[in-house]
């Protein structure tokens, strides 16, 4: 019900009814914020990210068919927004970025020594900033259930199978690394 | 059960994509496969700390930033739309119904002048309305000029003043009325009138043989003056002939006289 709302309102933005865009950028900017940041941004280039995403979806309103869920749609322009993003980054040589473990390694240290609950959370954004892109990013994909495997499976061009076999073993790599940090 | 296979599976099962009898296989198989069911309970683990993985909270800026993003796009519309509204005419313009209609409005001009009559027979008709009309006119002049009305003789010799080229009919009604009208009046307006036509030898021999019939003192002298301007040496001898009448008044005479000597 939720992504045929979405996509009515995509239908309604592509038709020149640009406000409704405003609901649809309410509805998903968490989602988007946190896929970029766990990709490996910090926070403010972050939510560049997610603006640029909004500001492709304007520019290619007309190209929206209306057909699969809006949130496969959003997410297939996020990932070229983020490996644009990256690809630019590494052409300037200029690393700007700044991994949500490092950024967050800081501050959150030593609250985690008290809140043993923290820590582990702490722990486990550091796993995953650790894990390699392509697993990260398929997890993080997986992560929301709105987008079904052959959506997911669409945006990363591959295979359904091939999809799920992807994430088993990030889920995989993630536990190892964990368990890893855990340790250490 | 091959590796693949399971990690698909596993997969299914705990992304809740798997049918009630698909997912009570699969648990079946797990408890039949402890080494699998080992496997499975770590990637159960590792989905659960996915569910606890959060990022922080997007600053209130991206807010701003998308929403300005959005008026400036949705006023970029706003004034794309209103130069289309201008814009729209000029496919109207270049409509081919509007161009095959200057093409038939152009070619029926073009069809109109080819097959318009020639200018030359404009005149032609006019002419002859023209002609029609001074026929009825001589008729008209000469049924006036036969009225017992001095007035409506008068008439006559008026219209006969519009005639361009009045002809011989006219002509010798006109000095017919000259000698013998009654009226003074009508003899006078009939000189007037015969004067248009001096260049004609018929008229100015019908003036000059009408000196001697002229009693009235007015055309007398009228007469004179008229053979003073045109220089008519015929006319001596009947002013001559007049000078000896007895009656011949005074001043008349020595108009006459005067006019002979300027004649000559």
């Amino acid at each position: 019900m939720h992504n045929l709302t979405d996509n009515v309102l995509m239908i309604k933005v592509k038709e020149g009814d640009l406000d409704k865009l405003g609901l649809l950028y309410e509805r998903h900017k968490r989602r988007l914020f946190g896929f970029f940041y766990h990709m490996g941004n910090n926070p403010s280039v972050s939510e560049d990210l997610v603006q640029n995403v909004f500001v492709r979806i304007l520019k290619y309103r007309k190209s929206y068919t209306g057909e699969g869920s809006f949130t496969a749609w959003m997410f297939s322009m996020a990932r070229n927004v983020n490996y644009d993003h990256h690809k630019k980054v590494a052409k300037e040589s200029i690393s700007r970025e700044i991994s949500p473990e490092d950024a967050n390694s800081g501050f959150e240290d030593g609250l985690n020594d008290q809140m043993d609950h923290e820590g582990n959370k702490a722990l486990l954004n550091r796993a995953l900033g650790l894990l390699a892109d392509d697993k990260r990013e398929v997890l993080l994909l997986s992560k929301y259930r709105e987008l079904k495997f052959h959506e997911i499976a669409k945006i990363l061009g591959c295979t359904e199978g091939a999809a799920k076999v992807r994430v088993h073993r990030a889920l995989k790599d993630l536990k190892t690394i964990f368990l890893q940090l855990e340790t250490t | 059960m091959k590796e693949d296979k399971f990690e698909i599976q596993a997969v299914d099962f705990i992304s809740g994509s798997m049918t009630e009898d698909e997912a009570r296989r699969f648990e079946k198989f797990l408890d039949e496969n402890p080494r699998y069911q080992e496997k499975f309970n770590d990637l159960q683990d590792a989905w659960g700390m996915m569910e606890e993985i959060d990022s922080p909270k997007p600053s209130e800026k991206m807010d701003e930033a998308f929403f300005e993003m959005l008026s400036n796009e949705m006023d970029k519309q706003r004034s794309k739309s209103s130069k289309s509204g201008l814009l729209s005419w000029f496919p109207i313009i270049f409509k081919p119904q509007l161009a095959y209609g200057i093409f038939l409005l152009a070619l029926g001009l073009g069809i109109g002048y080819v097959l318009a009559p020639t200018t030359a027979s404009g005149p032609t008709e006019v002419l002859v309305a023209n002609h029609e009309t001074e026929e009825v006119r001589q008729k008209l002049v000469l049924t006036l000029l036969e009225q017992p009305s001095a007035n409506q003789r008068l008439q006559g010799v008026s219209e006969a003043n519009k005639f361009e080229n009045a002809d011989e009919i006219v002509i010798k009604a006109l000095l017919q009325t000259l000698n013998s009208d009654s009226n003074v009046n009508v003899r006078l307006a009939a000189i007037e009138s015969l004067t248009n036509y001096v260049d004609n030898p018929t008229v100015r021999q019908g003036l000059v043989q009408s000196i001697p019939n002229q009693e009235s003192p007015l055309l007398q002298i009228t007469l004179a003056n008229l053979m003073v301007a045109l220089q008519e040496k015929a006319s001596i001898e009947p002013f001559k002939q007049l000078l000896q009448e007895k009656q011949l008044d005074t001043t008349v005479k020595k108009r006459i006289e005067k006019s002979i000597q300027s004649i000559i």
